[in-house]
């Protein structure tokens, strides 16, 4: 991780005054920072100004069709009220969070983590068939795997297929248990990314502390616990967050899979916030969540980086 | 080095062009050009779209389409019609117009458009007024009255041309009947006596679903309109009060069809959850279950027996013989005694459209007198043109129109307001809470409320409990 | 990446790596189950639900969903959307990186924070502005309005790789070139970028990939059946038929992912082996 101080500095400083050197020096940052213009306009236009429109919408009662749709008016904080009182709302937050902490904070770092130690220690030609298999799942576009994990679930699918095979019936998992199923769901897409991060990770461990410990008598839990993982805090942290962020956003695979229901069952904020503008027309209401959802990951994102510290230089 | 910049720059460049081609031609404008389709009418080249639903159950429509497209653009030298069809079911479709209507270069010219949307769309900005159209058509003479306000605006302004009406009613199997020893000219007189016979099919015939009432969100207007309505407007309530102008909140009636939904659910004689609330059911119902006897009594529409009628995928030549049809009652058999709901689609025109009288001509050749009589026949609609509900061949063509038309007394219109299509997707979560069992029919019907008082203001809706 | 050391061979291995072994091949059996229900499937005109075996295997399905409309025009409308973002984004992270990485700014720590909350943002939270911006622009249903939409999403991660491969080379090789009177941009176009040439590679797979897989945002932003990709039109299977169709949905979903898994496959030739993502995403 090579940064530059003073190797930047390609001009010999002029003599003359401090305020001319100071000048110089902001000038120069500023063509260094010339490059990043193209992305940083990009960013602006696409990302940040949908943003703050996003704000602003929330605040009106745009709805996509009838009178407030050629007409909105601003209504300051009433549709926030609205949610505010709204058991549906509520229910979808707590959904949301069970699904983040459930499928990505548990489920993906965990089995990741898992699957990164068992294939140092397996057989290298089956730790590579599996790994691939795992990043396969992975790879696949969105709507396919969704559709995949959809016949796995559902009530005629393999799942209860195979649990005929050896006797027990089972329920109509996407009616009885739909957030168990798409937590699942998530966790089937997603470990591959964790597992490729703790596989470098582990990787970059030197292998004499361990041998060491072990000579000492420390045993295999003991050495994963207190010098493994110690060893790789950072990598940790950086993808907790990346992938609570990641799943926070997740629609496409509830969508397919569940729709959201039965009833609102497993409709976490993204599916309430697309339920509400697009499909009930309250584009004004549906951006108030959308708001609340990109609020969310703010404070989770704000939390890991206070926290846990991951690297950014 | 030098070699892989170029190549990423000559990518780059194809990429752009690519998509600028792929972008130009079918949507044109991107800011510099301005709007790209359109001349005047009859000069130069024009380009009509047309938004219309087509999924695989329902081809009747761009059966339609061909035929008089391809009149219309025999007709009209240098006019191209660009046909859209939106693949989606009915919630999708209404989001996809809706979306579609957002700018100029997406708009559609002539979209196929639901009755219980056109108010709401009008007041949106979506729809052209086509009054002044209308007049010098003399095909617009043969229209009934209920006809002519279908398409009507808050304004008075017409916004859409009625290509059909529906009625809708029971269904149900003559051979399950039979073996569940009940009659086959079976005519319920009350809701009571609809679950009597659910139950005595589920006990005699048990391995049939006994009974079948659209109640989930994700069915859309389907489970308001052929669903809660059906048994709502049976009780005498209704949603909205034409005279004071104000949505009912409160009203008993609302929670007695709620409470039958329950009382169905519960004894199970209504399909299982998951085709309860599968958004493709409606297709399934009448294409398959149905027709194959997997299902024993269904409240449905007018339309159903096209499909069966049809060559298509939902092809059913038996269906004269095993399914039999009744009215629906109302909740205690008080007067009128039965109950109906009706909609329709029209062809409406769109507010963005460059080139509204072109796209006025086309409406006016596919809603023609042969064309009319084409779609209602093949779609099973109840004509609303006089010269065709006259026609011997469209009286003859369909056994069950007598049947369906007989309804016409009975039934209802949805309320005509801008709010409504909001409204109805309250309805549709009501329901589908109940069916579900996540709220008891008290608290679905207060849910509903708070909903439509925060939609439309307080002042506009009353209490009438 | 240091080389794996040599490990001991002592027998209390042996258990560890049996029990390994046999708890790697009962993961491998959860993930490959529904991956193999759509090969099946998709050699099956009789496809169900639940996972069968083909009584009679056929290329029935591949063959009546390959036609221009249904198959071909989607799948090169995916080509073009996820070609033209990749390239764009590419491009200006590897400008960006540049900065960021070499120069010691005081807003670096920062924006590196901004982005990498940017590679997170929910998308799906902000359709609805962004389709309101769209209109404004006018950029409704244009594969390129989508394109450079989804090269603005991607540009985060790919900043954050590229500038973690980008610090990976030595700034020896640029400070010589300074020495001799060589401009920034000149070092970057004749020095970095040619060694990075595999890190380059694995963005822009990365990048193709994930716009490859986008559903959410053609679904939003494109409407007419000649602007749709692959994403939208496989969802339009799935969503209007009566009964599904299975057979035909698997074929459609293997033509669909196929590119995408090739691409994967060519990025683990080029990084050498091992996981090509990892070096890019380690902390």
């Amino acid at each position: 991780m090579t940064s530059l101080a003073t190797a930047g500095e390609r001009v010999a400083p002029a003599p003359g005054s401090p305020r001319g050197r100071r000048a110089r020096e902001v000038r120069l940052g500023l063509v260094r920072s010339v490059p990043l213009l193209p992305s940083l306009a990009l960013l602006a236009l696409f990302l940040l100004g949908p943003i703050v429109y996003a704000i602003y919408g929330s605040l009106t009662n745009r709805t996509l069709t009838g009178p407030n749709a050629a007409n909105p008016s601003f209504v300051g904080f009433d549709n926030y009220a609205r949610l505010f009182a709204s058991s549906d709302f509520w229910t979808s937050v707590v959904l949301t969070v069970v699904f983040l902490v459930a499928s990505a904070i548990i489920g993906q770092n965990v089995l990741g983590l898992l699957l990164a130690v068992l294939m140092k220690n397996g057989t290298p030609t089956l730790s590579r068939t599996i790994a691939a298999l795992v990043v396969v799942a992975w790879v696949l576009p969105e709507i396919v795997a969704a559709f995949a994990l959809y016949a796995f679930f559902a009530s005629e699918g393999t799942l209860n297929l195979m649990l005929d095979a050896i006797g027990l019936t089972g329920p109509a998992w996407l009616i009885a248990f739909p957030m168990l199923a798409v937590i699942l769901a998530n966790v089937w897409r997603g470990t591959a990314f964790s597992m490729m991060v703790y596989s470098a990770a582990l990787s970059e461990v030197p292998p004499e502390i361990n041998e060491a410990a072990e000579i000492d008598g420390a045993s295999a839990a003991q050495r994963f616990f207190r010098i493994t993982l110690p060893m790789i805090r950072r990598s940790i942290s950086t993808n907790l967050m990346l992938t609570t962020l990641q799943t926070l956003g997740v629609f496409t695979l509830i969508w397919v899979m569940t729709g959201g229901g039965p009833g609102f069952k497993s409709a976490t904020l993204p599916i309430l916030a697309y339920q509400q503008a697009f499909n009930f027309a309250q584009i004004g209401y549906g951006t108030a969540i959308a708001v609340i959802t990109l609020l969310i990951g703010a404070i989770f994102a704000m939390v890991y980086i206070k926290v846990l510290k991951p690297e950014v230089d | 080095m030098r070699k892989t910049l170029t190549t990423l720059a000559a990518g780059a460049a194809l990429a752009l062009v690519l998509t600028a081609c792929g972008g130009g031609n079918d949507s044109g404008s991107s800011g510099a050009d301005g709007e790209s389709t359109g001349s005047d009418a009859g000069s130069g080249s024009a380009t009509i779209k047309v938004a219309y639903q087509k999924t695989d159950a329902f081809t009747q429509l761009d059966d339609l389409l061909q035929k008089c497209v391809g009149e219309f653009e025999a007709a009209n030298d240098g006019v191209t019609v660009q046909l859209e069809p939106i693949a989606a079911q009915e919630t999708e479709y209404f989001t996809k117009l809706a979306l579609m209507h957002g700018s100029a270069a997406t708009a559609p010219d002539v979209i196929y458009e639901d009755t219980f949307q056109v108010r709401s769309d009008a007041a949106a900005g979506y729809l052209a007024p086509m009054d002044d159209y209308l007049a010098d058509w003399d095909g617009w003479d043969q229209f009934s009255d209920a006809a002519k306000q279908a398409g009507a605006g808050d304004d008075g302004s017409t916004y859409g041309v009625s290509m059909g009406t529906d009625t809708r009613g029971i269904y149900f199997n003559k051979q399950i009947f039979e073996q569940a020893g009940l009659p086959a000219d079976w005519q319920p007189e009350s809701w009571d006596d609809i679950l009597d016979a659910a139950r005595t099919i589920k006990e005699k015939v048990p391995d049939v679903i006994p009974f079948n009432l659209y109640s989930s969100k994700s069915q859309g207007e389907a489970a308001s309109m052929q669903g809660f309505e059906m048994l709502l407007y049976g009780t005498g309530d209704e949603l909205y009060d034409y005279d004071t102008q104000k949505w009912n909140v409160g009203a008993p009636g609302f929670v007695e069809a709620l409470t039958f939904i329950q009382t169905a659910q519960q004894d199970g004689l209504l399909p299982g959850l998951e085709d309860a609330l599968d958004t493709n059911l409606p297709n399934r119902i009448s294409g398959e279950l149905f027709p194959q006897g997997k299902v024993a009594i269904i409240v449905d529409g007018s339309w159903v027996p096209g499909g069966w009628m049809s060559d298509g995928s939902n092809s059913w030549p038996e269906w004269q013989e095993v399914a039999g049809m009744a009215k629906m009652p109302t909740s205690t058999g008080q007067e009128p005694g039965a109950v109906s709901m009706s909609g329709g689609w029209l062809f409406s025109i769109g507010s963005q459209s460059k080139n509204p009288e072109l796209a006025f001509d086309l409406i006016a050749g596919c809603l023609s007198q042969e064309n009319s009589l084409k779609y209602d026949t093949e779609n099973s609609q109840i004509a609303v043109r006089d010269d065709v509900a006259s026609d011997p061949v469209y009286l003859d063509y369909n056994p069950s129109f007598e049947f369906f038309s007989s309804l016409v007394p009975v039934t209802h219109f949805r309320p005509a307001t801008p709010d409504y299509s909001q409204i109805s997707s309250q309805i549709q979560v009501a329901a589908e809470s109940v069916l579900t069992g996540q709220a008891s029919p008290e608290a679905a019907a207060k849910a509903y409320d708070d909903a439509v008082t925060a939609l439309v203001g307080a002042d506009k809706t009353q209490n009438a409990g | 990446m240091t080389a794996p050391a040599v490990q001991l061979a002592s027998p209390r291995r042996r258990p560890s790596r049996v029990i390994s072994n046999v708890i790697l091949v009962l993961v491998g059996l959860a993930f490959v189950i529904p991956l193999a229900w759509i090969v099946l499937g998709s050699f099956n005109t009789e496809a169900k639900v639940s996972i069968t075996w083909p009584s009679s295997w056929t290329l029935d399905n591949f063959i009546t969903i390959s036609t221009w409309d249904t198959t071909f025009r989607p799948l090169v409308n995916s080509a073009i959307l996820s070609f033209g973002c990749a390239v764009i984004t590419v491009v200006c992270s590897v400008l960006a990186a540049y900065p960021l990485s070499r120069y010691q700014m005081r807003f670096n720590r920062s924006l590196m924070y901004v982005i990498l909350f940017g590679t997170c943002l929910p998308i799906t939270a902000m359709m609805v502005p962004v389709y309101a911006l769209f209109v404004s622009l006018n950029l409704l249903n244009t594969l390129w309005g989508t394109v450079l939409f989804l090269a603005a999403t991607s540009l985060p991660m790919a900043i954050w790789m590229t500038k973690n491969f980008m610090d990976s080379i030595p700034v020896s090789l640029e400070e010589a070139a300074w020495v001799d009177g060589a401009s920034a941009m000149t070092a970057l176009r004749r020095i970095v970028v040619p060694l990075m040439r595999n890190g380059i590679s694995v963005v822009f797979i990365f990048v193709f990939t994930m716009a490859w897989g986008n559903f959410f945002v053609p679904f939003v932003l494109l409407f007419s059946r000649e602007n749709m990709p692959a994403a939208v039109a496989i969802f339009g299977f799935f969503g209007t038929y009566g009964t599904v169709a299975y057979g035909q949905l698997a074929a459609f979903s293997i033509m669909y992912a196929m590119p995408v898994l090739v691409l994967y496959l060519v990025t683990q030739k080029v990084s050498g082996g091992s996981f090509a993502m990892s070096g890019a995403v380690k902390g």
